[in-house]
């Protein structure tokens, strides 16, 4: 016994190291599946303070641009106002007698509530990209949820708590989204592989579709993250390798992730219901 | 520099973590080159520290530059094991009559050519450990590499560049206590 302990007592630089280790691999296996309540990550409270309190600074550097956008945005939704309120007045089946009165169909109005969040941390350089956001379980943010910006899609909640979120960026080795060819109705994988930030791939594009540079690509609705048509970006590449049934397309993304400061948290209120009924139905939704 | 972890260490603690999330983060020459000015922290404890506290020393560090980072581990995980190689490193690096007990990781103490190589070594396995735990796979291990490395000369820049302004030459400092 004696023995035993003096011999751990001898390699306990060695026994720490390997025990330290160990942890720390224990960490990283868990972290990279995990989505839930947040405690030691940038959405942890002491660690959001610190973030917001930086980009509270380094957010007057980039006022100009943050107006621009916002400003364009605001025009590009007043634009779309203008052409509903036009439809209203020219539709007038509201006004007609009672007995022709149609009620607005409630499953016409759409599920999804947006909130606008600043970003208070961001990253585009590394594997695995994270973002921070200044909103939380207090703000109706739960894990799951989908993120995007005014130019298209940014990722995916991971974690919350009460007053800040990480966001799985699209810049993050590991994550997928369904999306589509707009023209016509394709449907593909768009995966991040790392390196340049402003251009991710487009798989499972099958070879009888003729996809061209240009073309839009947009989410394709087949999930409760995102809703149908955000955009993600234009095609920029199309090659055919020969031992693949699939194209290999490069996509630019439409949205500038280094220059990322207001985000929207889709909510979608239907969610549950959808998500529930394609498990009991034995549809495995892609979790993505 | 004093021979014991004292004050100094845990105001350079705050100081390096501090730097590395609100600047270095920011910094990547051609999204190649990152800087973890943190490691210079570890590199600068005394020499003679025992070496389980310097094992949980560096964890505590890179943990919480994890923290900020989300990296859950990874930083960790190559601080814990710089940790566990300096004494090693240092072993190797022995001056021919051994460490003075004056000695003290500074440049102008143990010359120009101990501190790169010492430095140089512990911050090339760092990152190297940080850059592979980070893509996990091989496919990519020449790009992997050339981040390394370019990250490497980086960070190691940088540790001399803070040795040379905020270290003095003196061989021991003068306490006015």
């Amino acid at each position: 016994m004696r023995n035993l302990f003096a011999f751990i007592y001898r390699f306990r630089a060695f026994l720490v190291f390997l025990l330290l280790e160990v942890l720390c691999i224990f960490l990283i296996v868990r972290y990279n599946t995990y989505q839930g309540a947040a405690f030691f990550n940038s959405a942890n409270r002491y660690v959001g303070q610190v973030l917001d309190f930086q980009s509270g600074i380094t957010d007057y550097f980039r006022l100009t641009d943050i107006n621009q956008t916002l400003a364009s945005e605001n025009a590009a939704l007043r634009q779309e106002l203008m052409q509903f309120r036009l439809a209203t007045e020219i539709d007038s089946t509201a006004t007609l007698d009672t007995t022709y009165f149609a009620p607005t169909d409630s499953s016409l109005a759409l599920p999804y509530h947006l909130k606008a969040s600043r970003v208070i941390n961001n990253s585009v350089r590394r594997m695995n990209n994270y973002l921070t956001i200044a909103k939380g379980t207090a703000d109706g943010i739960q894990p799951g949820m989908g993120v995007v910006s005014p130019h298209g899609v940014v990722g995916r909640i991971k974690t919350v708590s009460e007053r800040y979120a990480t966001v799985t960026s699209l810049l993050h080795s590991q994550m997928l989204i369904s999306a589509k060819l707009q023209k016509d109705n394709t449907f593909g994988t768009i995966k991040w592989q790392g390196g340049d930030y402003r251009t991710a791939l487009l798989d499972y594009i099958p070879l009888h579709v003729k996809p061209e540079k240009g073309d839009t690509v947009v989410t394709s609705g087949f999930n409760t993250v995102f809703p149908e048509g955000i955009m993600v970006g234009t095609i920029s590449s199309i090659e055919q390798e020969p031992d693949k049934s699939f194209y290999t397309i490069g996509v630019k993304l439409s949205v500038d992730f280094a220059q990322l400061s207001y985000v929207y948290v889709v909510e979608n209120t239907y969610k549950q219901e959808r998500d529930s009924l394609e498990q009991n139905t034995g549809i495995i939704t892609d979790e993505q | 520099m004093n021979n014991s972890f004292g004050l100094n260490h845990i105001i350079q603690f705050f100081l390096f973590v501090a730097l590395q999330v609100l600047l270095m983060d920011n910094l990547a020459l051609y999204s190649m080159g990152f800087c973890f000015i943190y490691v210079a922290f570890l590199l600068y404890l005394p020499l003679t520290i025992n070496r389980v506290w310097l094992l949980v020393l560096g964890f505590a560090v890179g943990f919480t530059v994890d923290v900020f980072y989300d990296t859950m581990g990874i930083h960790a995980a190559a601080s814990v094991l710089l940790a566990f190689l300096r004494p090693h490193v240092l072993n190797l690096l022995t001056p021919r009559d051994g460490y003075d007990s004056s000695d003290a990781v500074n440049i102008h103490v143990m010359g120009t050519r101990w501190f790169l190589t010492y430095a140089f070594t512990l911050i090339l396995l760092h990152h190297m450990a940080v850059f592979f735990l980070e893509t996990i796979n091989f496919q990519t291990a020449l790009y992997t590499m050339a981040k390394t490395l370019l990250s490497t000369l980086f960070t190691g820049i940088v540790v001399v560049i803070i040795q040379l302004l905020f270290f003095s030459p003196k061989r021991e400092r003068i306490d006015y206590r």
